[in-house]
């Protein structure tokens, strides 16, 4: 999709983004620091928040097959099995019952299938919300930090999956991570934002260690030091 | 402590008649939580009307609290009340006894009830056969007669011309089921109602547009208004509707000046035996003074100049 | 129903206690029901528009919300009237004009209700149905459902609104034996009368069918939740 002379204003912050171009059939990253834009943007994207100004032009991707996880999901009153079935249900499609018990297995939630979804710890219901998302097979997928806190066991659980939808499909992906290696690892295509304006994409070698940008140098110098400090 | 908010409340009420008055409601003073609570709406009203009859008077009252020796709590009928007797009796009471006159207006069983707890000092009612019962059974001291004053049935002049026989007029109300509006709420104008169907060996039940209100005199004469019915009020409560309501009141009178119409009030001081704490001495100053020749004289001056008539008829000395 | 009815009618003054209660719940379901149609209706729009002056409204209707009843009575009295507005009707002191009364109470205090959950809670259940990709309606729907629960209260509090009201009641249904007398209008009557016990009694009465309603509202909203694992 492409997104051009985007402005958006809330409060004080600014968003002014001149060209953004997210091609199809590929994992793209947004890194930036707190307060860039990243949220907003997927918000615009997602047609939660309307530009004041500018074009998203989603190139024949139907909205409905967009979705996006947040960092703390919402959960609708109801069960785990509920909460996964709302986006089948509001399609009506018939959920596919062995498919949903194959996602909760693989995602070891399988005895919480009845469970309250509220009454999850916060991992489970990252982990809920992901399948939830990805169960009505999106064209492309919005993940806003949902799985920044997961352990590394899980988070590996999900890059495994990524991969996977990855290798069959090929749909579009956008993640907002301050996990610098998660995105590293993930991502072939980076886009760096700073206090609302995008200042630089391409691929991730490019933006990680041949820009000349100062910001980014130091943004990636920083979270370098940071992963050094907390293992 | 509670003189004290009534005197508040009546500086309040006086404040905020004057900013209605003059059109500035900027001055007005912002009411003590506590002020209006312990005045019930009634009297507010009833001394903000005071405020306007008999302004000099209630200037005094603030100006020289120290005079008063007390207050004197009254229960009565809203006959007195709303015809405005008391509220032109009292600042001259006050005046002549130094006790300051204050009163609860209430159906007559609820205001022989006040009495029979104790909660007042003297009760002004017009139901006598209860009235002895409450004397007989030693809640007062003795009745003494003030002033009667007499029931009209109002309606309206269709279909039944008016007449001075309210023993046709019934039977023809009953017998055509035309629409009546009953206080039903057992007060002295409800029990003379009663009276006078069991007189004829009526029972008004049988009649469907025989209707209940179980409200005040003043809102059973606006349904009875609203309803194009025949209702029975005290005179004085009907001049003072017909003369003073917002909305022109479409009825007149259809029966009046038969001897079973007449409304005999009694004075009762609630007695000191049963309980001590009450204002007996301000009971017998208000029993004695309101029997007092010159007060009967005003009683039977009271309302000529506004009604053209009077609406009581003095008969302590008879 | 018969013997309730004698029943009643023996434990209390000729009142009409009996037709009393009959009138208070035909007027508080009616009314209820009503002003929960609008007020809900009404709060979800408010949520919605934007339009200049929409904090006056809001503050309007939060004002609406505490306007003492008699108020209100006072205003319906006037406009039913025969020589009022809408003299023609003939609705002045009958149940409908109760209703008509009590709607205009009931109403602000279910909209302001509706309004409160809904900016807390509405937003955050918008963004998640966008991104389910669930349209227009089935957002709103959404909404409606996920805040059933605020909903329900808001209109529990309408009904015991309506059921404890006197002062409109009074005014408007004019408190006749057998047409308009309520439960409560029956008390001011008792009081009146210096009866004070049947009052206290009716009183009594008036809260226990309260807590019965607000028991058997609580058991089916509860029989949905057990459905959901809760």
């Amino acid at each position: 999709m492409r997104i051009t002379d985007l402005e958006k204003k809330q409060g004080d912050f600014q968003m002014k983004i001149d060209t953004l171009v997210l091609e199809k059939g590929k994992i793209h990253g947004i890194i930036g620091g707190n307060g860039c834009g990243k949220t907003t943007l997927c918000k615009l994207i997602m047609g939660i928040l309307r530009p004041d100004r500018g074009t998203l032009d989603y190139e024949g991707l139907d909205i409905r097959k967009i979705t996006m996880t947040a960092q703390r999901p919402y959960f609708i009153q109801g069960s785990v099995y509920e909460n996964i079935c709302y986006p089948l249900k509001i399609r009506r499609i018939r959920p596919d019952e062995q498919k949903i018990d194959q996602w909760l297995d693989r995602c070891s939630l399988a005895e919480k299938k009845h469970q309250y979804a509220r009454s999850l710890s916060s991992g489970e219901q990252q982990k809920v919300s992901m399948i939830r998302a990805l169960i009505f097979d999106p064209e492309f997928v919005m993940i806003d930090e949902t799985l920044s806190n997961l352990d590394p066991e899980n988070l590996e659980l999900f890059e495994h999956v990524i991969f996977d939808i990855q290798k069959e499909r090929a749909i579009t992906w956008l993640l907002i991570s301050h996990r610098l290696a998660h995105i590293y690892k993930m991502c072939g295509e980076l886009h760096f934002m700073h206090e609302g304006t995008l200042l630089a994409s391409g691929g991730k070698h490019e933006i990680l260690f041949e820009n000349k940008d100062d910001r980014i140098r130091r943004f990636v110098a920083n979270e370098v030091i940071k992963m050094e400090t907390s293992v | 402590m509670k003189k004290q908010r009534q005197l508040l409340a009546t500086i309040l009420a006086g404040a905020m008649l004057a900013a209605v008055v003059t059109g500035c409601g900027a001055k007005e003073e912002p009411a003590p939580a506590e002020a209006p609570a312990e005045t019930p709406e009634e009297s507010a009203g009833d001394e903000a009307e005071e405020a306007t009859e008999t302004p000099a008077e209630a200037s005094e009252e603030e100006a020289a609290p120290a005079e008063q020796k007390g207050v004197l709590m009254m229960a009565t009928t809203t006959s007195t009340a709303d015809t405005g007797l008391l509220d032109y009796l009292a600042p001259i009471f006050l005046e002549d006894t130094g006790w300051e006159l204050q009163w609860s207006a209430v159906g007559t069983g609820e205001a022989l009830k006040m009495g029979e707890n104790g909660d007042v000092d003297i009760v002004l009612v017009h139901a006598k056969a209860s009235e002895e019962e409450f004397v007989e059974k030693g809640f007062g001291v003795e009745r003494f007669q003030v002033m009667y004053n007499d029931f009209v049935v109002v309606g309206p002049t269709e279909p039944v011309a008016p007449t001075d026989d309210i023993e046709s007029l019934f039977k023809t109300i009953q017998e055509d089921q035309l629409t009546f509006v009953s206080r039903g709420d057992d007060s002295g104008t409800d029990k003379k109602e009663k009276g006078i169907w069991k007189k004829l060996e009526l029972d008004p039940a049988g009649n469907p547009n025989y209707l209940e209100s179980g409200q005040g005199m003043g809102a059973t004469i606006t349904m009875a208004d609203e309803k194009g019915a025949y209702c029975l009020t005290d005179r004085g409560t009907w001049l003072k509707m017909k003369n003073d309501a917002d909305v022109e009141i479409q009825l007149d009178i259809i029966c009046e000046g038969a001897s079973d119409l007449l409304n005999q009030y009694g004075i009762i001081a609630v007695s000191p035996e049963k309980y001590p704490e009450v204002n007996n001495e301000a009971a017998n100053a208000m029993i004695e003074w309101i029997c007092s020749e010159e007060v009967q004289g005003l009683i039977a001056n009271y309302g000529v100049d506004q009604y053209g008539e009077a609406l009581f008829t003095p008969n302590a000395n008879e | 129903m018969q013997l309730v009815r004698e029943m009643l009618d023996a434990a209390f003054s000729d009142v009409g206690v009996f037709d009393a209660v009959c009138v208070t719940f035909q007027l508080a379901f009616g009314a209820t029901t009503i002003s929960s149609v609008l007020g809900i209706f009404l709060g979800l729009l408010l949520e919605r528009a934007r339009f200049a002056g929409k904090r006056v409204v809001i503050r309007v209707n939060r004002t609406l919300m505490g306007v003492p009843p008699v108020v209100i009575g006072l205003v319906v009295y006037m406009i039913l009237m025969r020589r009022g507005p809408l003299g023609k009707l003939n609705m002045l002191f009958t149940v409908q004009g109760m209703i008509l009364a009590q709607v205009l109470i009931i109403t602000p205090i279910i909209c302001g209700m509706t309004y409160t959950s809904l900016v807390s809670k509405a937003p955050a259940i918008r963004t998640f149905a966008r991104t389910m990709g669930a349209s227009p309606m089935q957002t709103q729907w959404l909404v409606i459902r996920e805040l059933k629960k605020e909903l329900y209260f808001a209109v529990v509090t309408g009904f015991g609104r309506s059921i404890s009201e006197v002062g409109a009641v009074m005014l408007v249904g004019g408190n006749i034996k057998g047409h308009t007398r309520t439960m409560t209008t029956t008390i001011s009557l008792l009081k009146s009368q210096g009866i004070f016990t049947e009052g206290l009694t009716l009183g009594v009465l008036l809260l226990v069918m309260a807590f019965v309603i607000q028991s058997l509202a609580d058991f089916f909203q509860r029989g949905e939740k057990t459905d959901e694992n809760y």
